[in-house]
């Protein structure tokens, strides 16, 4: 059975720093690629059809790291007397481009953002690319719908927290990962939680794991992230029960659940305003005093969104179980 | 035979006039293949029924080499010339601004079920035709508008029946066309009472929300009670676009329905060509700036600021409750949060309290017509740029450029296979710029 996995390293200087210094169960760059570059030879290991490809995200930009499907150009190194060639190929051309690169920043450039959507839109285009391929090779003559890859998948293993302009790339490549049936699976290796992850993970069918113990990412990995989706049916995979869709309000960045919502460009406040502060649409005087007027009245004027949170609260524990 | 030559010379008369043309930039090529079978119909053959079999695989030319690359490519470039058309309209009318589109839209859908539709002009009936791409259009019209809401009406003996309320779910709209016997087609269609009792359904909505009526019209006669005029102008005064796409001819009062409200009109050669007209309506129209004549005291009623409420999410797991809208006795659910009722599925409008429920992806679903992708430049000839060593292979899937210069290439084609992001400067290949452009919607090089 064919399979085809995307995996996408969020390789933020600033964040692996933070990560290898943390107090508790510190997991520095070195230890977690041994980690990874032994499970991306469990996967290759489990059939000689599997697809991989590698991305990466680096401060400032994204690149492709390896990919089983296209030839690699340096095949020279000479391999240990212990090692199997595709596994060395491969831990080579991650290994040694991710160091290559990484030693190539200045310090400027280390201090510059992960572009992840960047990395995972290319590993997007390269699986679009892979199922044109498919199609064109079993002659799709009737030009029905094109026939998707069994199972092609995304697996983002990110140490930065998210940034919130990149929430309108991120949404998209979701979206249209939905189309492509693709399944984004995402593990938060540090850091808290992300959100856009969560998302990501539960739109797409995928699982969101946030990794508590680090000394066992390497079981974390394979026991979760390596069957591919079909067989996941049949395994008691991480689920999430409280995704959040609440959505933050523009102007303070609250998380509303009553919010006013401009009909021009969809900006979200929590309060209503004559002005939308995004496309500087002027708002009817007629629908500020309705809107103003309809408003729950029992909230104190002070503090409105405070409040908000904690009916809020108190409405989620409600049918949440423990 | 005879027919097959003609039909070569009619190919170049329709390419002419193709603005009636036009092709859905789909990466679809059940698109094209119908497409070359309407465009083999020669001009003196009226009907679909008096032509022969059309044999749509003999109009595919081949190159010398016996690829198909040339067929596939003209048909790549006409999407993208499409495309860039579209961005450059929206550039003139509104220079600096970003585009406004009306994301929250509410469509009447009027299908005709009168005995004109068991005209068998297109395969298998018009009838069943008509279903088919009805559920199509549905699907991808939620697919594209997730805040929006429809209902449909047929016209059968000449009254309006209402087939499906107005609904936000689609699986309920589908619902109500999944029996065809109950849509069995007879009698004369109306279409003053279909049209009136979709402003009906429309009257109590806000000023905010486009209202949209869409007419699927099949017969050359309508039987009305009373002066349809009047109904054309309620709607008018309503602002309630309609438009129609014709399956028989063109009929003065259509074309004035469409006019008059700024809908559209168009006519379906065949079966292609219908689908084409249907589908073009379903993204979101752009927002006419000034309102026609309206009257005074109407401050740009298409901007508004609207409540909405984002709701929590109950998981699989929690004690089962009834919901508010169907009375069903489940687990999951979405809880309002201004009443605390309990719906199933997002966005709706709350049963209880009337507050438009959404989760944050909905929104975000929408983001993308607002900020769309800047359209790539295709490259023509090799450059400083494109020799440097990392620009070897798209930036995006990594396939190698090809090295060499493609012989003939259409209009707004890169011979060399590149397209350039005019932000970022990174080339791209033509797989990559059909996906980013129509599907992906963001960058890979800026991730904008």
């Amino acid at each position: 059975m064919m399979d085809t996995l995307c995996v996408v390293i969020d390789l933020s200087v600033k964040h692996w720093q933070r990560s290898a210094t943390a107090s508790d169960q510190p997991l520095s760059l070195p230890a977690f690629l041994i980690q990874l570059v032994a499970f991306l030879n469990a996967y290759s290991a489990g059939s000689s059809d599997n697809a991989l490809a590698v991305f990466a995200a680096f401060p400032g930009k994204s690149l492709m790291l390896y990919s089983s499907t296209d030839t690699q150009p340096q095949s020279t190194t000479v391999s240990g007397p212990n090692s199997y060639p595709p596994f060395q190929l491969l831990d080579d051309a991650v290994v040694s481009s991710i160091i290559h690169h990484l030693e190539s920043l200045s310090d400027s450039e280390q201090e510059a953002p992960c572009p992840l959507v960047g990395a995972l839109t290319k590993a997007l285009c390269f699986i679009n690319r892979l199922t044109l391929d498919h199609n064109t090779n079993t002659s799709n003559a009737e030009g029905l719908d094109p026939i998707a890859l069994p199972d092609p998948r995304v697996l983002i293993l990110s140490v930065s927290p998210d940034i919130t302009s990149s929430y309108i790339p991120i949404m998209n490549s979701i979206f249209s990962a939905q189309k492509l049936k693709v399944t984004i699976d995402a593990c938060q290796l540090s850091g808290p939680d992300s959100v856009f992850l969560q998302q990501a993970a539960h739109l797409t069918g995928g699982s969101y794991l946030y990794l508590e113990r680090r000394d066992a990412l390497l079981q974390h990995l394979t026991m979760t992230f390596l069957p591919s989706p079909s067989v996941r049916g049949a395994i008691a995979v991480p689920t999430q029960d409280k995704v959040d869709f609440r959505a933050a309000c523009f102007c303070h960045k609250n998380i509303v659940d009553i919010g006013f919502v401009c009909s021009v460009c969809l900006s979200i406040f929590c309060q209503p305003v004559p002005v939308c502060s995004t496309c500087r649409t002027k708002f009817p005087m007629k629908t500020l005093q309705r809107l103003n007027a309809s408003r729950p009245p029992a909230q104190p004027r002070p503090a409105p969104i405070g409040t908000n949170g904690v009916s809020k609260a108190n409405g989620s524990s409600y049918g949440t179980p423990a | 035979m005879d027919v097959d030559s003609d039909s070569d010379i009619s190919i170049f008369d329709d390419d002419n006039e193709n603005s009636r043309n036009k092709t859905k930039g789909k990466g679809k090529t059940t698109d094209k293949r119908k497409k070359d079978k309407g465009k083999r119909k020669p001009k003196d053959q009226a009907y679909t029924w008096e032509a022969n079999y059309t044999r749509s695989w003999e109009t595919v030319q081949e190159d010398e080499a016996g690829s198909l690359q040339g067929a596939v490519e003209d048909w790549i470039a006409r999407g993208r010339r499409k495309r860039h058309a579209h961005c450059f309209q929206s550039k003139n009318s509104a220079p600096s601004t970003a585009i406004r589109r009306t994301i929250i839209r509410h469509l009447v859908l009027i299908i005709d079920l009168s005995s004109s539709m068991m005209d068998r002009d297109m395969r298998p009936t018009r009838f069943g035709l008509t279903l088919q791409y009805a559920r199509e259009f549905i699907l991808e019209w939620f697919d594209q508008n997730p805040l929006g809401q429809m209902g449909v009406v047929g016209m059968r003996a000449g009254v309006g029946e209402r087939v499906a309320e107005m609904s936000g779910n689609p699986q309920d709209v589908l619902k109500a066309l999944s029996d065809r016997h109950k849509l069995e087609p007879t009698g004369d269609p109306s279409l003053q009472n279909a049209i009136e009792m979709a402003r009906n359904s429309m009257n109590h909505l806000p000023t905010h929300s486009a209202r949209e009526i869409l007419i699927i019209f099949g017969s050359l006669t309508t039987c009305d009670p009373g002066n349809i005029h009047d109904t054309l102008a309620e709607c008018i005064k309503n602002r309630i676009q309609i438009s129609v796409v014709a399956l028989a001819a063109e009929m003065k009062i259509c074309r004035e329905l469409c006019d008059k409200t700024g809908g559209q009109f168009g006519v379906a050669l065949n079966e292609g060509h219908y689908k084409d007209l249907l589908f073009e309506l379903v993204p979101p129209p752009a927002q006419r700036t000034v309102s026609r004549a309206t009257g005074p005291g109407a401050p740009n009623p298409a901007a508004d600021l609207m409540m909405m409420g984002f709701p929590t999410r109950l998981p699989d797991s929690s004690p089962p409750s009834l919901c508010v809208c169907h009375s069903d006795l489940r687990s999951d659910g979405f809880l309002c949060p201004r009443c605390l009722s309990k719906v199933c599925d997002v966005p709706t409008d709350c049963d209880v309290c009337g507050l438009m429920i959404v989760s944050s992806p909905h929104l975000a679903r929408s983001y993308h017509h607002l900020f769309p992708v800047k359209p790539y430049v295709a490259i023509t000839t090799f450059d400083n740029q494109s020799s440097q060593p990392d620009q070897q292979a798209c930036h995006a899937c990594a396939r190698p450029f090809p090295t060499t210069v493609a012989q003939s290439t259409a209009e707004g084609m890169s011979p060399i296979g590149r397209y350039r992001c005019p932000e970022c400067q990174q080339d791209f290949c033509s797989d990559c710029d059909v996906y980013i452009q129509n599907h992906l919607h963001c960058c890979p090089g800026c991730g904008k």
